[in-house]
């Protein structure tokens, strides 16, 4: 008997084992206080982040459906820290919820699908585990019961991804009838340019951007990420693009190799698109969360951009730019989520004169958006920096000045924000939020990712080192 | 042209007819009963191609429970000709001319592809004892990832269905 599986698994094995935990628990019904059960799921959502750190080698499981490396291990402790930071910062929201472990064991199967899914090397299972990350999801978008808003956004949500799913699936269904094969590796060199492939190639291309919702497929996100709770639309624009992102570059780079002069042009119009169209809605969004969700779109772009780099430069420099996003914009959506899990409030208005009570929250939310627009101190400007120039490499300026001048652009709604929090005297300032232990510690560790990354230049050279094989 | 070319024939045309029915017809009544015939042309393609468990599978599950509960729906809406919503002109030429677009670029696509000649009879995958096989060797982790993905969807269903007055303090949520 060898643990070959178990130890290559291991990610994928101690979600599973938590989810059962949790099941168990659930049926058991014996701990009825909901503080006690939040504290013993974030501790082993903290063990589940630890062990991934340790014991990591490459290989290859039932026959090549399963596949690992370094590069795929780092991506899934970056999610993994995502989902632990967010289960932080739900605490306040959670600790009154009815449905608290089926909100755990619902994100946790979608984590487990994004694990299986980057890990994927046969499109057979890259679609179950896009499957398992984006069904559940929809469900906990609706986790808000008695709001009708959140009803909405998750059957806005399952539809569209449905329809989305549909499209990519007959892509995929192309593909193989071209091919004969739902191998990565066998599938790749015996693609060739005929025109079913292409349009093969651009259905699958366009399931990829409904889910990254990079424009012209936009059009669900701002509905979905305003209806759905403050924690589910942070993983929806944090975990879930991320773990997109991660198995799109490799599809991209590997998989379509030989398209890669139709897939840098596709890439060209969808970012252009994203990145403006992102900005200029961001601007004169009133409701942070629809404004969170413009300004993923306009960030999606920016991945996108250094994509168009097609090597390993690209890959490095838009897994570096995940991991430093997930701080900014988890710390930015964890203010949202105290302000709404204590107030219900949610829009930028009511964020005038924050700062006057609530000054460690205001500087965590400063920090953030700065990071997120892209200023110096922060790491986001680094992160920025290496996906635009990991963009330029390829020499197409025109996309080039047009992307980083709506960098410009976007400076402005990010400090529009920070203007009502900081500048804005209203009649009545809001009163001071008591957040939870929980949260304080989720707000120092994504203040503290978004400063020390700037700094932690090893960390992009350890992961250059690590994508190219 | 032997007896397998005429078979494929009619359930071609029945296939193809069928689904133009589904799109064309007014009554979604009818829509959904073509539907129904759709799917027992195509699984009399895989009759032909051998796989009579995919066969037997399409029928159970898309004719049989996912057709009924379109009609349960359908009845439960009671859709008919003058509750159905007037699009404008704009919204159909647009939706004509991007549906027709696609529609061609397909029938290109597909025109220019070199089909190779299948060999009709001789495959076996589609036995179920080749399919059970594959299923618990090469097949085996997609098989039981399935089994959590229904998890999860029953466990949505029912946390959403089950909708009772929460605990927490929903006043100033609901404002």
């Amino acid at each position: 008997m060898n643990f070959d599986a178990f130890i290559l698994m291991k990610s994928e094995m101690s979600l599973t084992l938590i989810i059962f935990f949790l099941l168990i628990l659930k049926v058991w019904d014996g701990i009825k206080d909901n503080t006690a059960l939040l504290h013993v799921v974030n501790f082993l959502l903290l063990i589940n982040l630890i062990t991934g750190f340790f014991g990591n080698t490459d290989g290859s499981l039932f026959s090549g459906m399963f596949h690992t490396n370094n590069t795929i291990y780092l991506e899934k402790n970056i999610l993994k820290l995502g989902m632990f930071i967010i289960s932080l910062q739900s605490f306040d929201w959670l600790k009154n919820h009815k449905h608290l472990l089926e909100f755990y064991i619902l994100m946790l199967c979608t984590l487990l699908g994004m694990d299986f899914m980057i890990s994927s090397n046969n499109f057979l299972m890259f679609f179950l585990g896009l499957e398992l990350s984006s069904i559940p999801l929809a469900a906990l978008a609706n986790f808000d019961l008695e709001k009708r808003k959140s009803s909405e956004s998750a059957l806005k949500m399952i539809l569209s991804s449905a329809f989305a799913s549909a499209i990519m699936l007959f892509g995929i269904s192309i593909l193989y009838g071209v091919t004969g094969t739902l191998d990565f590796t066998e599938m790749a060199p015996l693609l060739t340019t005929s025109q079913l492939s292409i349009l093969a190639f651009l259905f699958v291309f366009a399931g990829f951007a409904f889910k990254l919702s990079s424009v012209p497929f936009h059009l669900w996100t701002a509905d979905v990420y305003e209806g759905a709770p403050v924690s589910v639309t942070s993983y929806l624009s944090v975990i879930s693009k991320g773990s997109i992102v991660f198995i799109f570059i490799t599809i991209l780079f590997q998989l379509f190799k030989s398209y890669d002069t139709i897939w840098v042009n596709v890439l060209n119009i969808s970012l252009l698109l994203s990145i403006t169209i992102g900005n200029l809605f961001a601007m004169r969004q009133e409701n942070i969360k629809r404004f969170l969700a413009f300004s993923s779109i306009a960030q999606m772009g920016y991945i996108l951009l250094a994509l168009t780099n097609g090597t390993q430069t690209g890959e490095s420099a838009a897994i570096f730019f995940l991991l430093v996003y997930t701080f900014s914009n988890l710390g930015a959506f964890g203010v949202v989520a105290l302000l709404s899990a204590e107030t219900g409030k949610e829009t930028i208005s009511d964020m005038k004169g924050f700062y006057v009570n609530n000054k460690f929250a205001s500087w965590v939310m400063a920090i953030c958006l700065f990071s997120l627009a892209g200023i110096p101190p922060t790491a986001g400007f680094f992160a920025k920096m290496f996906l635009v120039t990991a963009g330029a490499e390829k020499g197409n300026y025109t996309v080039i000045s047009i992307a980083v001048l709506n960098m410009v652009v976007s400076l402005y709604y990010y400090l529009r924000i920070i203007k009502a929090i900081f500048i804005d005297k209203p009649d009545t300032p809001l009163a001071k939020l008591n957040g939870s232990m929980m949260m304080k510690i989720s707000f120092v560790i994504c203040i503290s990712g978004a400063i020390i990354m700037g700094f932690a230049s090893n960390l992009f050279e350890y992961i250059n080192t690590i994508t190219g094989k | 042209m032997d007896f397998y070319d005429i078979l494929f024939w009619i359930l071609s045309v029945m296939a193809v007819g069928c689904a133009l029915g589904v799109v064309l017809s007014r009554n979604p009544i009818h829509s959904v009963i073509f539907l129904i015939l759709t799917f027992f042309a195509i699984s009399g393609h895989y009759l032909i191609m051998n796989a009579q468990f995919l066969a037997i599978v399409n029928i159970i599950v898309y004719a049989g429970a996912i057709m009924v509960l379109f009609l349960y729906i359908l009845m439960l809406m009671n859709l008919n000709a003058d509750a159905e919503p007037q699009k404008g002109l704009l919204v159909q030429i647009a939706g004509i001319l991007s549906g027709g677009t696609l529609f061609l670029v397909l029938l290109a696509a597909t025109k220019s592809a070199h089909n190779e000649e299948i060999n009709k009879v001789s495959t076996n995958v589609g036995l179920i004892t080749n399919l059970g096989k594959l299923l618990f060797t090469k097949y085996v982790l997609p098989f039981e990832i399935s089994s959590v993905l229904f998890l999860t969807a029953m466990i949505g269903a029912i946390v959403i269905g089950k909708k009772e007055p929460q605990l927490k303090n929903g006043e100033e949520h609901i404002a």
